[in-house]
């Protein structure tokens, strides 16, 4: 019962959020100055400019607009593209999000996985040269932006290497297909998961390893490695477990800059490119579905919590 | 070769922090007999928790004991074991317990686990004969439904059950020497007694020595059979309970058993407490370490540090005071 009774308050809560983020995307939008038209008829006549505004109800008071485009929200009709005709929030995800969702996962699980395997390298090697140079290649992943190394990567292994095209992306086909263009847009977008997980598993596992019950697992006479493996890992875990759906989230909704050093046709570009053009209902449209990802994986966190630590419990009552 | 279970000779620890060596332990000696219980008493910082973590070398970074320190195990120096041997004498032949039951347990790990974990470790017996095992530790050290509580999490008990949780572990491999640091200091005081009552019950039916370390004097009335009071590193004054009791010598031990509370006393009266802090073990003083807190200090007192004076069979400590009667 109490279960029910917080997925009910929960879901209540993410309703009331994405309300409230498509609120605030709209009026934030409508506040701007400028309008996706305005380009588009400054050598047109009055009468055809007018007749455009009417066709994206752009000419419409806000209030009514607001309203106008709730109602949408509410059937799942976020409208058609300004910029591009005949398209719509929904097929423009359908056709991108694939892309998008392709290298976000490789990038994902290159860089979470080299990333954590760092973290345990400089965990164990406290204050030996691993650790420093652990720290060395985090601070350093983690300051420069993944554009320059884009660039970079762009530079050294497709310019003057040759070893994969400088741009593009494989048309259609399986998950394999065309692995050579996925290479270098994959190591640039990596980095920032290597850094920070590194990071956040070494400073959990240090915190575990500073605790008490691993002096009693010490007394046991367990060696170190057995501490590591059975008491240390799956407690320093639970930060991890619970940053990953977040990560998930980020590979869906892609990147603009990776995405525009090697032109590759996803998510990130168009959103960023649609904001750029005030497309309103583009950018209502990604927005909401982007926020409600983002809503439901944070409170898939919240359920991963009670899997891994057993202290959490959705029920609570009894300790 | 050595006729006592446990035999230490000069065990100096240090830390090394950023503002320098902190000498924790400044060169002890004691021993310990099989089956007797030893009291290590002294107020917080005197480095008894740190001499109880160094006998089963649990001394961490940036800690380190220093050579020149022995311990003796039945004979063996346990300071040069190597790791085959000190992963058998950790858990199996010695076994420690430590003050915050709730976090000494793993708390992702259920109950059971942890204790087949040390029952699993010493000795070649299937899962389901641990399983037992540890179900049987679990009734002998009082838990009701003890199936029950095998399969919960630390979380899931309460302090006092914890601390007979961290009990089972240590017993689980008949040890010959239990280390209790602080066992009762994290619990109620009507916990307390029926902890100690349950160590000093299992130490006898096992014939398990125990150096018990704490702060509370009353604690140590009701079980130490041997007591050693140490003072900024150092042993003060040891010697069988009576003597520690009813033949005081060192000033220090004498203030620590009047700051006591006492039933018998009239309640208006104010409770001793000791003047001063410590000294910095940093930079320990040249003299006796006690003397700026002491109200007999001599001249003497400020220049050297007094030597231990043996003044019965087993009762030693360590005043210039005793030098002159």
């Amino acid at each position: 019962m109490n279960v029910a009774k917080y997925l009910l308050k929960r879901f209540a809560v993410m309703v009331l959020t994405l309300y409230i983020i498509a609120t605030a995307t709209f009026f934030l939008l409508a506040l701007t100055p400028g309008d996706a038209l305005s380009q588009r008829v400054e050598r047109l006549p009055d009468k055809v400019a007018e007749r455009l505004y009417a066709r994206y109800g752009l000419d419409r008071p806000v209030m009514e607009r607001y309203w106008i485009t709730m109602k949408g929200l509410l059937r799942g009709d976020f409208g058609e593209s300004i910029i591009y005709e005949g398209e719509t929030v929904q097929s423009i995800i359908r056709e991108k999000g694939p892309v998008s969702a392709r290298l976000g996962i490789q990038q994902m699980l290159l860089g979470v996985t080299l990333g954590l395997l760092l973290g345990i390298l400089a965990a164990v090697g406290k204050g030996n040269v691993w650790d420093y140079l652990v720290v060395c290649i985090s601070i350093l992943l983690i300051s420069v932006p993944n554009l320059i190394f884009a660039l970079l990567l762009q530079q050294v292994f497709a310019g003057k290497l040759h070893w994969f095209p400088v741009i593009g992306w494989p048309a259609e086909g399986g998950w394999f297909s065309g692995w050579e263009y996925t290479v270098l847009p994959t190591l640039a977008g990596c980095f920032g998961y290597i850094a920070s997980y590194a990071r956040l598993l070494k400073a959990a596992m240090l915190d575990v390893m500073g605790q008490d019950y691993i002096l009693t697992a010490e007394s046991k006479g367990l060696s170190h490695k057995e501490v590591i493996l059975h008491h240390v890992l799956r407690n320093s875990f639970i930060p991890i477990i619970t940053r990953l759906p977040m990560s998930v989230a980020m590979c869906i909704t892609g990147s603009f800059f990776v995405e525009s050093v090697f032109s590759i046709p996803g998510l990130g570009l168009y959103y960023v490119n649609a904001v750029a053009a005030k497309d309103v209902t583009i950018v209502m449209g990604e927005t909401v579905i982007i926020a409600a990802i983002y809503i439901f994986v944070i409170f898939l966190t919240d359920i991963l919590y009670t899997v891994v630590d057993p202290r959490i419990r959705i029920s609570g009552g009894k300790r | 070769m050595s006729e006592h279970l446990l035999e230490i000779e000069n065990l100096r620890v240090s830390y090394r922090i950023y503002a320098g060596e902190v000498q924790s332990v400044r060169g002890i000696s004691f021993c310990l007999d099989a089956g007797e219980i030893l009291a290590i008493v002294g107020e917080s910082g005197c480095g008894k928790s740190v001499t109880a973590k160094s006998i089963m070398r649990l001394i961490h970074e940036p800690g380190t004991i220093l050579p020149g320190s022995h311990i003796y195990y039945k004979g063996e120096d346990i300071l040069t074991f190597d790791e085959r041997r000190l992963a058998m004498f950790r858990g199996g032949e010695c076994s420690i317990i430590f003050q915050d039951a709730l976090t000494s347990l793993n708390p992702t790990m259920t109950v059971g686990k942890q204790i087949m974990e040390n029952i699993r470790h010493h000795r070649n017996v299937s899962k389901a004969r641990a399983r037992e095992e540890a179900i049987e530790l679990l009734k002998k050290v009082g838990l009701s439904e003890p199936e029950r509580r095998f399969r919960q999490y630390p979380h899931e008990l309460s302090g006092g059950m914890r601390q007979r949780v961290m009990i089972a572990i240590a017993f689980a491999n008949r040890p010959k020497i239990l280390i209790a640091d602080e066992p009762t200091t994290a619990l109620d005081v009507t916990i307390q007694a029926q902890i100690m009552d349950l160590i000093k019950k299992l130490a006898r039916e096992e014939g398990t020595a125990v150096i018990l370390i704490t702060h509370d004097m009353g604690v140590v009335a009701n079980v130490a059979e041997r007591i050693a009071v140490m003072y900024a590193g150092k042993i003060v004054e040891q010697g069988d309970a009576d003597s520690i009791f009813y033949q005081t010598a060192h000033p220090y031990t004498e203030i620590l058993l009047a700051a006591v509370p006492r039933l018998d006393l009239n309640s208006e009266e104010e409770l001793t407490a000791i003047r001063g802090t410590p000294p910095d073990l940093i930079n320990p003083p040249a003299g006796c370490a006690f003397c700026t807190r002491c109200g007999r200090t001599m001249e003497v007192c400020l220049r050297e540090a007094p030597e231990m004076l043996r003044l019965g069979e087993t009762h030693q400590a360590a005043c210039f005071l005793l030098n002159m009667e």
